[in-house]
């Protein structure tokens, strides 16, 4: 068995700190050797749970097997069926859906789509999501299950290239795109529970993608693409009712590479954040329309709402009962229009009221307000605000 | 070295060894086994390592009397891991000294006094030093670091092994504290949930019983638990207790537990005197401390950024930024004082106006409405009595107590 090396390699794994955690928690991703040219090849793991580098055999976005199985048991997605007819697919059509419980043993090779056909596939569920022939829902949930599929297979590929993590970003940006998407009806229950499954499957995607950045990068400089992905996670932290993300954002920056933190991307989330927290709200919303990339917007954006109630509580507890706030210039600062602050008021059981003039109000010191179980209304971001007189 | 050692030499010292380690564990003499079993730490096993390399058919002296047999499943691989310790091979080190650990435990489970108590905590530290030891090797070749990870599911079963009605309990704490150590550094701190579930839920665990040098380790990595959640209060209780029980000569873990400790009682409205930061090198706090002192806000943001590193590593960053909601009120209240001298009938109304200009003079420029923003947001969170009239723009103080102090009591969120 060829000896192991000893002493220093030619890659640097950065100063070793006492404190900094070395191994990566959500490390679902073995070393792959193949890639480099001076590492050992896999006969140097010691370990028997070590996954092997398996390479799936699977030409179609389905396996043969599987959408024969499905057509026999009716089992199609209603974007899958050939003519309309709910027994007969084609593999054009058909997309392996994903499986819970499959164990390493029943791994067939021909099951498995390698990389270019997972990317195929992708390219295929993306298509789909601008269509107009099915309603969001459906589309949603179909791509929604497919595409945990394909990262299904890309981990049991142990898939860790620049390839894996695109695939992984697009993944990302149909979570994103949905979560803006189904917010605009989250009133409804159904849609709701979806909202919060696809906000989960989003932040593990999301940490998926950064174990992947960071075996590929090894402590080289990041390209901007990083950036940002990494800095999505910290504005999920902007929601109050979001699944819980397993450790505080404190624990999550004392892993994150210092590099990271000092990219624009991750700045500017941060900021968000503090913004937010200190109640600046001018500073929030003027942030929010001026800097942040347009992935950045689309993933806050359900969460604004959020931010307009804590400022409209805020104000309402700490103004002048007998000065109350024109909501014109309320909507301005929160960026948002004067008719959706009054629903939104309304929402949160505050009274607006109106002068002679028909200038509208918040009035003071209210004591009824109260965030409704339903959750807010999605209200945008709204920057223009001259508007004409009332 | 090995040259100038003969073979006779070699074999008389392993079997001195196999010898005083079965003799030990037959006359149940903790104090003697366990520094057999310190295969990183203890310079006195450097001859025997010597002579392994020396003499390769240890197995043969092993099975020669039933006396030292007996724990051939926990010697051979002991004697393995000594020897590649020596020869600078970890990460076999690590594999060999695991499967030893493994056979011992099981003859430990056996034993129904805690006699070998010092020698299991001893294996619990060994296991821990030598897969850190092992990680090291394994990640600077180019390979997955994950000996420490297996460290800390055998601790988890020597923990089991202890968590009993039985004397053996009293040792589950110290196995507890190495289990957060390899949390901690591995980055998977959610797990000592669990660990600390059983240590304080459990009833065959009384707290107390546990020996002082353990409860105060607990308490440090339990308060620096609450300190990631921002959980002050708790953070403060845990923390103190650590640091009242501490020796106090000890620079080292007083600097530990007061580099957390300082920004919990920050929040809490505390500050320590310069004296204690100068005493135990913790400087990098007195930025923070002189901005919550003088209500400048700007030197607040300054000390963040020059040690923004330290502060982001040590997960104290987010608690410091949290500060400057009670550094504005110092400024709020430094003006108020201000306007008292000068006219105190009007004193109580501040300006916005006044506001702004202040902090444009400390270097930040803001707008109304951002100033308005960060009144009401200090009203809002009761750092300070009052209301903000939105059309005359004039923040008005309550008569009494306008600037409440935290008392202990963090910020309300």
């Amino acid at each position: 068995m060829e000896r192991m090396k000893k002493g220093r390699s030619e890659r640097s794994f950065g100063r070793e700190r006492k404190d900094e955690p070395y191994y990566n928690r959500h490390n679902r991703f073995k070393e792959v050797a193949s890639s480099s040219s001076n590492s050992s090849p896999a006969s140097a793991s010691d370990s028997p749970t070590n996954p092997q580098n398996l390479v799936g055999t699977c030409p179609d976005m389905c396996p043969a097997k599987e959408r024969a199985q499905r057509e026999r048991l009716r089992d199609l997605s209603i974007l899958e069926r050939l003519n309309g007819d709910a027994s007969k697919t084609s593999a054009a059509l058909a997309v392996k859906k994903f499986c819970r419980t499959i164990s390493s043993a029943d791994l067939n090779l021909a099951d498995i789509r390698p990389l270019p056909v997972l990317k195929q596939t992708l390219d295929y569920l993306m298509k789909l999501l601008d269509s107009t022939k099915f309603p969001f829902e459906t589309l949603h949930d179909f791509i929604f299950d497919r595409t945990r599929s394909i990262r299904q297979d890309l981990t049991r590929q142990n898939l860790v290239s620049l390839e894996a993590a695109q695939i992984y970003e697009d993944i990302v940006k149909f979570h994103i795109i949905s979560h803006r998407k189904l917010a605009k009806c989250r009133e409804r229950p159904e849609i709701s529970s979806l909202c919060h499954l696809n906000v989960e499957q989003l932040i593990k995607c999301l940490l998926s993608l950064y174990d992947i950045y960071r075996l590929i990068g090894k402590g080289k400089g990041i390209s901007d693409n990083e950036a940002e992905f990494y800095s999505l996670f910290v504005l999920l932290h902007l929601g109050n009712s979001l699944p819980n993300m397993g450790e505080t954002l404190s624990l999550w920056y004392r892993q994150l590479a210092y590099s990271v933190h000092m990219t624009k991307e991750v700045r500017v989330a941060k900021k968000i954040l503090r913004y937010a927290e200190m109640g600046n709200f001018k500073l929030f919303f003027s942030t929010v329309a001026m800097d942040l990339t347009n992935l950045q917007v689309s993933l806050i954006e359900p969460f604004l709402d959020e931010v307009r109630a804590r400022a409209i509580v805020q104000f309402n507890q700490s103004c002048y009962k007998l000065q109350p706030f024109p909501l014109r210039h309320l909507s301005e600062l929160l960026m948002v229009k004067e008719d959706e602050l009054e629903q939104l008021c309304k929402s949160c059981s505050l009274e607006t009221s109106m002068d002679v003039t028909g200038i509208k109000y918040l009035p003071c010191k209210q004591a009824t307000f109260c965030i409704p179980k339903i959750g807010l209304p999605f209200n945008g971001l709204s920057t223009n605000q001259i508007c004409s007189d009332t | 070295m090995a040259a100038f050692l003969s073979l006779a030499e070699s074999q008389r010292r392993i079997a001195g060894y196999l010898n005083r380690f079965a003799d030990a564990i037959a006359r149940q003499d903790g104090a003697t086994l366990r520094p057999l079993l310190a295969v990183s730490s203890a310079a006195s096993l450097l001859p025997l390592a010597d002579a392994l390399s020396n003499f390769s058919d240890s197995s043969r002296l092993v099975s020669q009397s039933d006396h030292i047999a007996q724990f051939a499943e926990i010697l051979l691989p002991l004697l393995r891991s000594i020897q590649s310790h020596r020869l600078g091979r970890f990460a076999e080190a690590y594999s060999s000294y695991e499967k030893a650990a493994n056979s011992f435990l099981q003859e430990f489970r056996n034993w129904e006094t805690p006699w070998a108590m010092e020698t299991v905590q001893t294996i619990a530290l060994e296991i821990r030093l030598l897969a850190e030891k092992g990680d090291r090797e394994l990640a600077s070749s180019g390979k997955s670091p994950e000996k420490l990870k297996g460290a800390g599911s055998f601790l988890m079963k020597v923990f089991g092994a202890l968590a009993g009605k039985g004397p053996k309990r009293v040792g589950a704490l110290y196995i507890t504290c190495q289990l957060f150590k390899i949390y901690f550094k591995l980055g998977t701190v959610h797990l000592c949930r669990s660990v600390i579930r059983s240590i304080e839920t459990a009833r065959i665990f009384d707290f107390e019983e546990f020996p002082v040098k353990d409860k105060v380790t607990y308490m440090y990595y339990t308060g620096r638990l609450e300190v990631f959640n921002e959980n002050f209060l708790a953070a403060d209780q845990k923390l103190t207790y650590s640091l009242a029980r501490s020796d106090p000569l000890n620079m080292s873990n007083m600097r530990m537990i007061l580099k957390y400790l300082i920004p919990v009682k920050l929040s809490i409205g505390i500050l320590p005197k310069m004296s204690l930061l100068k005493k135990y090198n913790l400087m990098e706090y007195s930025g923070v401390i002189d901005a919550l002192k003088t209500g400048d806000v700007r030197l607040l943001r300054q000390a963040l950024q020059e040690h923004e590193e330290q502060f982001l590593r040590s997960g104290v960053y987010l608690v410091l930024e949290k500060l400057e909601l009670i550094v504005y009120q110092r400024l709020v209240k430094k003006i108020y004082m201000i306007q008292k001298q000068k006219d105190p009938d009007k004193a109580h109304q501040i300006k916005l106006d006044t506001i702004i200009k202040a902090l444009k003079w400390l270097g930040i420029e803001i707008d109304t409405d951002e100033g308005e923003c960060i009144v009401t947001m200090l009203i809002y969170k009761n750092l300070v009595k009052g209301y903000f009239a939105h059309k005359s723009k004039v923040c008005v103080l309550s008569k009494s107590d306008p600037f409440p102090k935290l008392c202990g009591k963090p910020v309300m969120t």
